[in-house]
């Protein structure tokens, strides 16, 4: 089983909601066998997939969170109101917001589970990452880097939500 | 009864791409009602132009997190149609067990956690997981067996990976196809089974309406058609795949930024449904049993119905699995390499059936191999007149129920079809507890 779990949520193709597949990219130059990485695409439920067994989970995923773009929000699930899509028309209406309830109800969550949120630009079809989103995806990196390295040397001490 | 009745369901919470439904009555005439689309769902013909044959698929199945299996074998084969690619029988088989993986997955969810909160009154899935947790497991489960079938064939259960023009870049082990037979046999069919069991106790709450339109599937001579066949009108029969514009012929409507279709009648049924009237007699004893218990008919024409076909279609995918991979078995697993080498520069066409039913492709390409033309025609969007004249005919029935309710039978409807429509994107939305 490995350390640390980082899955990055969002479509390719649409310019900032790469965000969190990119990261994912840019994570396996890493040569760690302690870091499991899943690129869930916009398949936002598959994450629930990779949440058992798991000791550490980071997710990764552009989000709304009324920042500038760019802006980076580390935070646990308890600490934010993730927006339910309460009435969805379809299938397509089931996010990482009703996939992480889902979890919560069916306490399926793993204890240390971590969202970094960014907030896009643009999520236009076609588009390319933009300059904001270019950055936050260095410091995603970096926490990421940094998480790795408190896990792996056991530290129980909990960073707080970190704003950037 | 004369009434006035105005009902606007507003769907925002996606940033962008919603459906609206609206409908409009004064003086007990009905002067509106219809489903609007606010996102075209057509940008990825420009995506695709100037790209070449090893990328089209990449990029399609990347449209859509829910649809991508079925942009992408579409994708192939119109590229192998339009560049002269022949592929094995074994790729062919291979294919045919990810729709069915795809199949089951979709129907299954939508069955589960879109119809059944429907049909208990619950408004969403959540107040249900605390109420029926074993019933939400089931679908999590047999979500993953479909998983599994994608990360076996295809590299990946996402985006698949593997399948390329020509074949598959890995061909799945003896081994691995057996543990999956297994999985499919001891987990996903008794899971199916009790759906069947639970679409049962529910099939009272679906509402009884019955509008006959048209029903427009693949047909395939040898089996109930997912991948490969004619396209097939309930109205006029058989008509050839490369003649599919004569059956879509698309059309621009005011209230929708989505094109609508229409075929031989103002508008046609895509999806389980249309499959189930045209196709229900390919069908084997398991899945005309399970049809049988939860109350589906053939030539139904209640589109609320769709869902039970949907659970039909998942017990059949999952039998049919299991048929494929002793097939694959018995005639030998042989390491093939992709065919790749085009014998011919133009345009091909193809179509499947994907979840929410008849899927086309359609691409031109230069003799470098690059696309110059690419058109994409989607269940959703084929469904949309459909919808509307559903809605048309329904809401005088019900004019005298409450408007709670009017709304709600509405909605319902439109989820029946499970509409494709902010494909692709899911922004997390967060409020930050102060």
């Amino acid at each position: 089983m490995a350390a640390l779990t980082v899955i990055g949520v969002g479509n390719r193709l649409r310019g900032d909601d790469a965000v969190g597949p990119l990261l994912i990219d840019a994570l396996s130059m890493l040569p760690d066998s302690e870091l499991e990485l899943v690129d869930a695409g916009s398949d936002a439920l598959g994450i629930l997939e990779y949440f058992e067994d798991r000791r550490q989970v980071i997710i990764v995923d552009a989000c709304s969170m009324g920042r500038e773009p760019g802006g980076l929000v580390s935070f646990t699930p308890s600490q934010a109101e993730l927006v339910l899509d309460q009435d969805p028309m379809s299938l397509h209406g089931l996010g990482l917001a009703e996939a992480l309830r889902m979890g919560e109800s069916l306490h399926m969550l793993p204890k240390d589970l971590k969202i970094i949120g960014i907030e896009p630009d643009s999520i236009q079809f076609n588009a390319t990452l933009s300059q904001p989103v270019q950055r936050a995806l260095t410091i995603a990196v970096k926490i990421v880097r940094d998480e790795l390295e408190r896990v792996t040397i056991e530290l129980d001490t909990c960073s707080d939500c970190i704003e950037v | 009864m004369s009434r006035d009745l105005n009902i606007k369901v507003h769907h925002l919470t996606r940033v962008e791409g919603h459906g609206n439904i609206v409908v409009n009555m004064k003086d007990g005439v009905l002067e509106k009602a219809h489903l609007s689309i606010v996102e075209p769902p057509r940008f990825f013909e420009a995506m695709v132009k100037g790209r070449s044959f090893h990328e089209a698929a990449i990029i399609t199945s990347r449209i859509c997190g829910i649809c991508s299996l079925g942009h992408q074998l579409t994708s192939l084969v119109a590229t192998e149609d339009a560049l002269g690619l022949e592929i094995s029988e074994q790729t062919r088989l291979l294919r045919k067990l990810l729709i069915h993986g795809a199949t089951m997955q979709s129907n299954i969810l939508h069955a589960y956690f879109l119809a059944a909160p429907d049909f208990l009154g619950a408004g969403s899935v959540f107040p249900l997981i605390a109420t029926h947790k074993d019933v939400v497991l089931r679908a999590l489960r047999m979500k993953r067996v479909a998983n599994d079938i994608g990360d076996i064939v295809s590299g990946r259960a996402v985006h698949p990976i593997t399948p390329v023009p020509g074949g598959f870049t890995r061909i799945p082990e003896k081994a691995e196809l057996l543990e999956l037979k297994r999985k499919l046999l001891e987990e996903a069919l008794p899971d199916g089974l009790e759906t069947v069991e639970t679409m049962k106790a529910l099939a009272g709450a679906i509402p009884q309406f019955e509008r006959e339109t048209e029903y427009i599937s693949l047909k395939n001579a040898d089996e109930y058609a997912f991948y490969e066949g004619d396209i097939f009108s309930s109205d006029s029969g058989a008509i050839p795949v490369q003649n599919y514009l004569d059956v879509t012929n698309e059309f621009v409507v005011n209230h929708s930024t989505s094109k609508h279709a229409k075929h031989n009648r103002n508008s046609y049924f895509v999806g389980a449904l249309a499959r189930w009237n045209n196709n229900s007699a390919q069908l084997g004893e398991e899945a005309l049993a399970a049809a049988a218990a939860m109350g589906l008919k053939p030539n139904c024409h209640n589109p609320y119905m769709n869902t039970i076909a949907q659970v039909v279609e998942a017990v059949h995918c999952i039998l049919d699995s299991v048929r494929i991979i002793d097939k694959l078995i018995d005639d030998g697993l042989k390491n093939e390499k992709p065919n790749q080498t085009p014998t011919r520069y133009g345009r091909g066409i193809s179509s499947n059936e994907v979840p929410r039913g008849i899927l086309f492709h359609d691409y031109t390409y230069d003799n470098k191999g690059n696309i110059i033309k690419a058109n994409c025609v989607i269940p959703t969007g084929q469904n949309l007149a459909n919808i509307d004249n559903d809605m048309l005919k329904l809401v005088p029935e019900i004019i005298n129920k409450s408007k709670a309710e009017i709304t709600l039978a509405l909605e319902m409807l439109v989820r029946a079809y499970d509409p494709c429509i902010s494909c692709s994107v899911h922004m997390l939305e967060v409020d930050f507890i102060e």
